[in-house]
């Protein structure tokens, strides 16, 4: 039977003593690779360790008083260390603000950091850019502007964002105006980043542009701009909300408005909206209601403690246990008086979170 | 058909199977890499921006609990102390026999409270619900046992009040910062409705406080095999299925879902013996009926670490397992193999998961005896049968460096050059015995599974090394 494999294999076995031999040269560059990696990893941990331990001390002495006096030498700056420096330098310049925000721009001038962002700017590599992006903002380059504007409406996610951030850091108000209008379109930048964006132009800046682009949007875009709207001015804010709720039929909107009221004013349209075909618009209003409810909202909460959704039974539960006007015996007279089981369980425990069993 | 067919049929059925598993695995692998690459590049932007905080989705993490009295206070005092801005974290009760309720009760200050219970998912009855008087986010849930962590898990879903859900093993080791790593697809994509992350071997690590103080590999050379298997299991099984869409398994150990979309699906199913694949299967089914968007994504961030069986005793009954539970969840989601709209799932992902990881191991087995009868009959060419075994247990070795390397690029969490070495090391050994142990027994997993018989909450000897300093 040695016909076997000899017969039919023949140009099999071949095939596969070359695979043998691909997979062996693989194996051993990828071998190679990694251990090279290692050595490479080690190397410039232990470079970087070195580099970051002197310049974190000068970076600290810079936060204080005046800064580095001119007449203290500064060390060299390897070519290999750059972009540690600027990570570094970026780092720092995110967390502080005033005086010593001021010493370490000038720090950095000595230290030729805005000659390595212009040079990292053309870079193609995107972490290089994304890092003289950054850099060009928090130096706050005026003839940067116009360049750092194109890259708002880059296609990536990271470089656009940072960009953004640019802007405003250079350009408060112009950077505003084109950051916020574009805010709906870019749904992939992250959340917080543009709240923090938001936040560092200030609200006397944001709450112009963003009240127009929250009004000029279709349902959709209202609901994802109005996670921010609470960075505006309250005054704009109120108004803002107060429009919506009258103005508005779409369910997330009304959701959306409703999270922001911060006040009983008249909430329009608030009887209806405890009867709202979405539960997710009834359960907001019980929560307003929690908020901002008066003794004669008080019928309305109950009628929402049978509500078929959980949600809004628990909304209107905690909204009554934790209205200020209403004592522990009244309390115990309310969950007396529902004849819906389940009703009466959500006050129960309701009642038990806020200490009264 | 002659006997001299029925060989020659056979080499070329086997061949084929050969080059098949071994093309898949090899396509997993460049997808991973780049998945990985592109993935750490945003990761470091993300980590540079520090992108989370108070506008990120609270969590709810549900931990079923079955006789963990000896490790549960540690591991809540740990879970408690992850870096995450909002979560609530359920304990469940799943009627355990020894005092694991109790040491809750008196650590944290638990009082019984009349929680308004409703039953979204099918679990077993509540007897009671507890919340900490000293922990705001801390409840724990007293039920009667179900006899499965797919039970347990769904009365803690019953009790969720956060957005996404986390269930996690009680025993499983948390990284602090694990929540923010695994939400991350949730901020990105709104479509998202899973996401698992990568699982790695804490025997051999030091554990203190519940956390991991010190990353080590294990003296046991069964749960050092099992290291290696982790590496590629997760960071070119998993990371190579997840940008196709095709991921079909989230670990039991750490999984973050939709609530929402998990309450549809029905929660776990307990009768599942790998209620976790199942899940994902039928979130896949779920998600295609209905026709919406949607993403099953992993992250290959080490976000849990957990205790391997150093035994063969439990990796028998673990491999039995897995095994048994692929071929359950396959079947109880069959109609997806058949969707014409199924996409990767459909078209790539459950048919190499059905010819080569459940029908593999026939295969494979076949393959050792038919080449033991050949070998006895005298009917078979040694040098050339030697040749492929070597080409055979070549493309094991490579798969494996592959993921070393991998691992080295992304997360390096092995920092000696002494442990690079040893895995190496293992990455040659495990092919010659381990690999047909395994594939033994992934093979009476099948038979078991065919058979049809119910699995239970199955207890593990602890590793030494897992043991908490603290303890």
């Amino acid at each position: 039977m040695e016909w076997l494999f000899r017969s039919h294999f023949d140009p099999m076995t071949e095939a596969a003593l070359w695979s043998i031999a691909a997979v062996l040269v693989a194996t051993l560059v990828l071998f190679v690779y990694t251990v090279g990696l290692r050595f490479a990893t080690v190397t410039a941990d232990r470079s970087r360790k070195k580099f970051l331990s002197i310049w974190r001390d000068i970076f600290a002495a810079a936060l204080m008083g005046d800064g580095i006096p001119e007449s203290r030498v500064l060390p060299t700056v390897r070519r290999a260390d750059r972009s540690d420096l600027l990570e570094e330098w970026n780092r720092v310049c995110s967390v502080v603000e005033g005086k010593a925000m001021d010493n370490l721009i000038a720090l950095a001038m000595r230290t030729g950091v805005p000659e390595l962002a212009r040079n990292l700017f053309q870079s193609h590599r995107v972490r290089s850019r994304i890092l003289a992006v950054q850099t060009i903002g928090h130096l706050r380059l005026p003839e940067f502007r116009d360049r750092i504007k194109s890259l708002v409406d880059d296609n990536n996610t990271a470089i656009s964002i940072t960009a953004a951030a640019a802007l405003v850091d250079i350009d408060p108000d112009f950077g505003t105006g084109i950051v916020v209008p574009m805010i709906n379109k870019r749904r992939d930048w992250p959340k917080t980043r543009v709240s923090v964006i938001l936040s560092s132009a200030g609200s006397e800046r944001i709450s112009e542009p963003m009240y127009r682009a929250i009004r000029s949007e279709d349902d959709a875009g209202q609901v994802y701009l109005l996670q921010f709207a609470r960075l505006i001015e309250s005054e704009i804010l109120d108004a803002l909300v107060d429009d919506l709720i009258r103005s508005s039929q779409d369910p997330g909107v009304l959701n959306a408005a409703l999270k922001l009221v911060s006040g009983y004013r008249g909430v329009p349209r608030l009887a209806s909206l405890t009867q709202h075909e979405s539960w997710f618009v009834r359960m907001q209003s019980a929560k307003v209601l929690g908020r901002v409810g008066q003794r004669e909202h008080l019928s309305l909460l109950e009628t929402l403690l049978d509500d078929p959704e959980w949600w809004v039974r628990y909304r209107a539960a905690q909204a009554i246990s934790r209205l200020p006007f209403i004592g522990p015996n009244e309390l115990r007279a309310i969950r007396g008086r529902q004849s819906d089981a389940y009703a009466a369980d959500m006050l129960q425990q309701c009642f038990a979170e806020v200490g009264l069993a | 058909m002659t006997l001299q067919e029925f060989v020659l049929a056979g080499q070329w059925v086997f061949l084929a199977y050969f080059v098949g598993i071994n093309l898949g695995y090899l396509m997993q692998n460049v997808i991973a890499a780049f998945g990985i690459r592109r993935y750490l590049q945003t990761a470091d932007q993300y980590e540079a921006e520090n992108v989370f905080s108070a506008l990120d989705i609270p969590i709810s993490l549900v931990v079923p609990a079955y006789n963990e009295s000896a490790s549960i206070i540690t591991s809540v005092k740990a879970m408690l102390q992850l870096e995450y801005p909002q979560y609530e974290l359920i304990v469940v009760n799943d009627g355990s026999t020894d005092d694991t309720l109790q040491k809750l009760i008196d650590e944290f200050d638990m009082q019984e409270f009349p929680e308004a219970y409703r039953a979204r998912v099918e679990s077993k009855p509540v007897k009671s619900v507890y919340r900490s008087t000293r922990i705001a986010n801390l409840r724990v849930v007293d039920k009667v046992n179900g006899g499965s962590k797919a039970d347990a898990s769904n009365a803690g879903i019953n009790v969720c009040r956060y957005p996404l859900v986390c269930v996690v093993d009680a025993d499983s080791v948390l990284q602090p910062d694990s929540l923010r790593r695994v939400v991350r697809p949730f901020l990105e994509d709104p479509t998202t409705v899973a996401v698992g992350g990568t699982v790695r071997i804490a025997n051999g690590c030091t554990v203190r406080q519940g956390f991991l103080e010190k990353v080590g590999l294990p003296g046991n050379f069964l749960a050092l095999v099992q290291v290696v298997e982790y590496l590629r299991a997760f960071l070119f099984g998993r990371m190579g299925w997840s940008p196709i869409n095709g991921l079909l398994i989230i670990s039991g150990a750490f999984g973050l879902f939709h609530k929402e979309t998990l309450v549809e699906a029905g929660g776990y199913n307990p009768d599942a013996v790998g209620e976790d694949m199942e899940l994902v299967l039928r979130l896949h089914r779920l998600m295609k009926q209905k026709r919406r968007p949607y993403r099953i994504t992993f992250v290959p961030d080490p976000v849990c670490w957990t205790d391997a069986p150093e035994n063969y005793r439990d990796l028998k009954g673990q491999r039995v397992r897995w095994q048994h539970g692929l071929g359950q969840a396959l079947a109880l989601n069959r109609s997806l193999l058949t969707n014409p709209r199924g996409g990767a799932v459909t078209w790539v992902s459950i048919p190499f998961y059905v010819i080569f990881e459940l029908c593999g191991p026939i295969l494979e087995v076949a393959g050792y005896v038919f080449i033991v009868i050949c070998g006895v009959m005298g009917w078979l060419s040694w040098p050339e049968a030697g040749i492929f075994l070597g080409l055979a247990i070549g493309l094991g070795v490579m798969l494996s460096t592959s993921a070393i390397m991998l691992e080295e690029l992304s997360f390096h969490m092995y920092p000696k050059f002494s442990q690079l070495a040893l895995l190496y090391l293992i990455a040659i050994v495990e092919n010659f015995g381990f690999r047909q142990l395994t594939t033994l027994w992934r093979f009476q997993g099948l038979i078991r599974w065919l058979s049809g018989s119910k699995h239970e909450w199955q207890t593990i000897t602890r590793s030494a090394s897992l043991a908490d300093k603290s303890e």
